[in-house]
């Protein structure tokens, strides 16, 4: 991320949580933090701890975030937030949070056609970490229709291309779920599951080897100690945990909605 | 194969379903989601610390080191670069890609302890990793990447606590201090769990091959087979064997290694000179009866307390008192103590140092910034004093210092004093690139020793030629100690790689 993309990232997100700015000079901006977003990430819950004994009046903390250090010409006293930096991990972590479960409709204008029907679906995205010594990671946007069950990849792309709102219109009508969201979401975890299991494995195959390699040099290491030291099963269960192959799913986020298409 | 799974997002999602809590903003998924995307490791190769690190610019050979370690060595190694081209930049690297692909939770970093702050400050500085330094009252449960001295790690009740601990990576810097495997250090070491490992040293054999066999067998044991076989095939002489090539295709495979010359970058010259120096008469006859004192008394028997005379003699009468004088306590016939009392007159009434005389000429000539490093603390207070007479400024420096001392006497040194004067102990880790004249005014026996002294000047960021200056007095036990340091320095070329100029040339000097 470039620093025009994480200062935009940063409006956005002090926006979206009705934090306003106070100033924006498109390398640093000071925004007021509300009640909440100060508890959540500023780190201070004596004070809020101390205020609510009290009843003192609270004061939110103002944020100065400094997001391209080379364009400062003035002097500004702020933290300076890069990509890596631990306060955007914690901003992207919050936004995480905040954004992990939705319920949307697609906005329907047309008034000649009368109640326009909205289908339900289910949407998660997911990703899927594979783990030995080494490591690589996918990203997985499944949706499943709640009425037939058809599950389509690349969901969230196709969300993009939809008018959502978090009301449903007037004149629109949304059916019920045949499928329970719940069960949906199983379905959607058996097709991670079941492309994971089809996927290549060469790379498990390969921390095997390499596994089974450093297996044997420290085999031959201690082939004519008959008490093996306490040291050899140390080693050998720190090579099962590097190298073991692992396989980890995590949702991303995920969410109810209901669209004309089906 | 295992599968993890949480089923957190699940029970949110039933709590929005029963209307038990409230549905999120749409913006914030959309940006959740995009920030998982941009950040996403697509491949198990490469490297994705440096992206995060915008404060950071690696050198290609650093990044090289990192690529070659994940990758080749799958996380198990010795940084032996030379000294001064930024192991600890290539070991950050290292933990950062681990930790940024989550393969490390935890980290112990095992370092001297005057370098422990310098660890602390690059590691947050640099790579915005927030490592903290051991403190006996912390819980290390919640420290995940925590910096403590090997002295503390490997006494109770810190070595238990350590133990209890799930580290994912380990490193430790200045490992050469594991050469030794009968010591606490190594055994400490030996019974840790070391799933990724990171050894750092630039000096991976100081004296024998067996230093650097112990040290691969600590990373990886048997890699060079068990020591019977390791023996058997390297070792037919203690510093001579047939295997060479075997033995350094074997090494590279767990061992990675820059040299200067290879970095890309250019390197100022190192120009080094071996200077010989005549006794005066005086010095000469003193020197004399204390090699004779062997035939004097059985007191003098040892060989380890001749040497040590000798030794001290080729450097200050100072220091060769304080030894022949508790010597001299366990004297008990007359006329022993009187040959003693003898030396010590003579000595005593010596007027000139002929080594000291020569440093103050390499100082005068050299009109510049010098470091002297001597063995012996009676010759650093004495060559202060010698030099104060002579007009030029000095500041000591030892390695009992403490971290705010040594700050404050490398600024006093930068700032206010010509020369530098350092024992052993106090060149570690201290960076002093605005310095280009080295003198080493006592020779020690390990070639290693003056490598990492004339690193402390010649290292990344000198603009200079640096000089240095080996002094060695003739007929003296100090061309012996030449003549060792050439044979170790050849044990070394042959098992780990070319060495930059530490002596010059054999020929030159003989």
């Amino acid at each position: 991320m470039y620093p025009q993309q994480i200062h935009g990232y940063l409006l956005k997100f002090f926006k979206e949580n009705n934090c306003q700015i106070m100033k924006d000079n498109g390398h640093y901006l000071t925004t007021q933090l509300t009640i909440e977003m100060d508890k959540k990430i500023m780190n201070r819950p004596f004070y809020w701890k101390y205020l609510e004994n009290t009843d003192g009046v609270p004061s939110p903390a103002q944020l100065t975030l400094i997001t391209d250090q080379n364009r400062l010409d003035e002097e500004v006293k702020g933290e300076v937030v890069h990509f890596g930096s631990p306060r955007l991990n914690q901003l992207f972590q919050t936004t995480k949070e905040l954004g992990a479960f939705v319920q949307m409709y697609e906005r329907v204008t047309n008034k000649l056609t009368g109640q326009t029907i909205l289908t339900p679906w289910l949407g998660v995205n997911y990703k899927v970490s594979y783990y030995s010594d080494q490591t690589k990671e996918m990203l997985h946007s499944l949706g499943i229709n709640l009425i037939h069950g058809r599950i389509v990849e690349g969901f969230q792309e196709w969300l993009s291309e939809v008018d959502l709102d978090s009301t449903m219109s007037a004149d629109a009508f949304a059916l019920t779920s045949i499928i329970k969201p719940v069960r949906g979401l199983e379905r959607l975890d058996a097709a991670i599951e079941k492309f994971i299991n089809e996927d290549d494995r060469t790379w498990a195959e390969e921390a095997k080897v390499r596994w089974q390699k450093d297996r044997e040099v420290l085999e031959h290491f201690y082939k004519d100690v008959e008490n093996k030291p306490e040291c050899y099963e140390m080693e050998k269960q720190a090579m099962d945990e590097q190298y073991e192959a692992k396989i980890k799913i995590e949702i991303i986020n995920g969410g109810l909605f209901y669209m004309k298409s089906s | 194969m295992i599968i993890e799974k949480s089923s957190e997002w699940k029970e949110g999602f039933i709590k929005r379903l029963e209307n038990h809590e409230s549905w999120d903003n749409w913006t914030l998924y959309n940006m959740s989601y995009d920030v998982v995307k941009d950040n996403l490791i697509t491949d198990f190769s490469g490297l994705q610390s440096p992206k995060y690190l915008p404060n950071l610019t690696p050198l290609a050979h650093q990044l090289e080191v990192a690529e070659t370690v994940i990758q080749r060595m799958n996380g198990k190694a010795i940084l032996a670069d030379e000294v001064g081209l930024g192991k600890t930049i290539e070991a950050g690297l290292i933990l950062k890609e681990y930790l940024i692909r989550g393969l490390v939770k935890k980290a112990l970093i095992l370092a001297p302890a005057s370098l422990i702050n310098q660890w602390i400050e690059e590691l947050n500085y640099k790579f915005y990793i927030p490592a903290m330094p051991y403190k006996k009252n912390y819980n290390l449960d919640q420290c995940n990447v925590v910096v403590m001295s090997m002295d503390t790690a490997k006494k109770s009740p810190h070595k238990e606590r350590i133990y209890e601990q799930d580290f994912d990576m380990i490193i430790i810097d200045e490992a050469h201090k594991l050469k030794n495997h009968k010591t606490k250090n190594y055994e400490f070491v030996q019974s840790l769990k070391k799933k990724f490992c990171l050894l750092l040293t630039a000096t991976p054999i100081q004296n024998d091959v067996f230093e650097l066999f112990y040290l691969i067998s600590l990373l990886k044991p048997g890699h060079l087979g068990n020591y019977e076989t390791f023996q058997a095939s390297f070792s037919a002489s203690k510093h001579d064997w047939e295997h060479d090539d075997h033995l350094k295709e074997l090494v590279n495979q767990v061992m990675v290694r820059n040299r200067r010359q290879d970095t890309g970058i250019e390197w100022t010259t190192r120009r080094v000179q071996t200077i010989s120096i005549d006794f005066t008469k005086e010095e000469r006859e003193v020197y004399d009866m204390i090699l004779e004192l062997k035939n004097v008394s059985p007191v003098f028997s040892s060989a380890f307390s001749m040497i040590t005379l000798q030794k001290e003699m080729c450097s200050s009468k100072e220091a060769t008192y304080l030894t022949l004088n508790e010597m001299r306590k366990k004297c008990t016939e007359p006329e022993v103590v009187q040959y003693v009392d003898e030396i010590v007159q003579k000595m005593m009434a010596l007027e000139i140092n002929s080594k000291a005389q020569k440093a103050y000429e390499i100082i005068e000539k050299a009109d510049d910034k010098v470091i002297i490093f001597t063995e012996y603390r009676a010759s650093q207070a004495y060559l202060q004093w010698y030099l104060y007479t002579k007009g030029i400024t000095s500041v000591l420096f030892n390695g009992k210092f403490k971290n705010s001392k040594r700050d404050w006497m490398k600024q006093l040194f930068k700032d206010q004093a010509q020369v530098l004067i350092a024992t052993e102990s106090g060149g570690e880790g201290i960076n002093l690139q605005f310095c280009h004249h080295v003198i080493n005014y006592d020779l020690p026996w390990n070639p290693m020793k003056l490598e990492q002294r004339i690193g402390r000047v010649h290292r990344l960021g000198q603009e200079h030629d640096v000089h240095v200056y080996n002094l060695a007095i003739q007929h003296t036990i100090e061309e012996d100690i030449l003549a060792l340091l050439y044979v170790k320095i050849d044990v070394f070329e042959k098992a780990v790689g070319d060495l930059d100029n530490i002596l010059s040339s054999l020929k030159e000097s003989i």
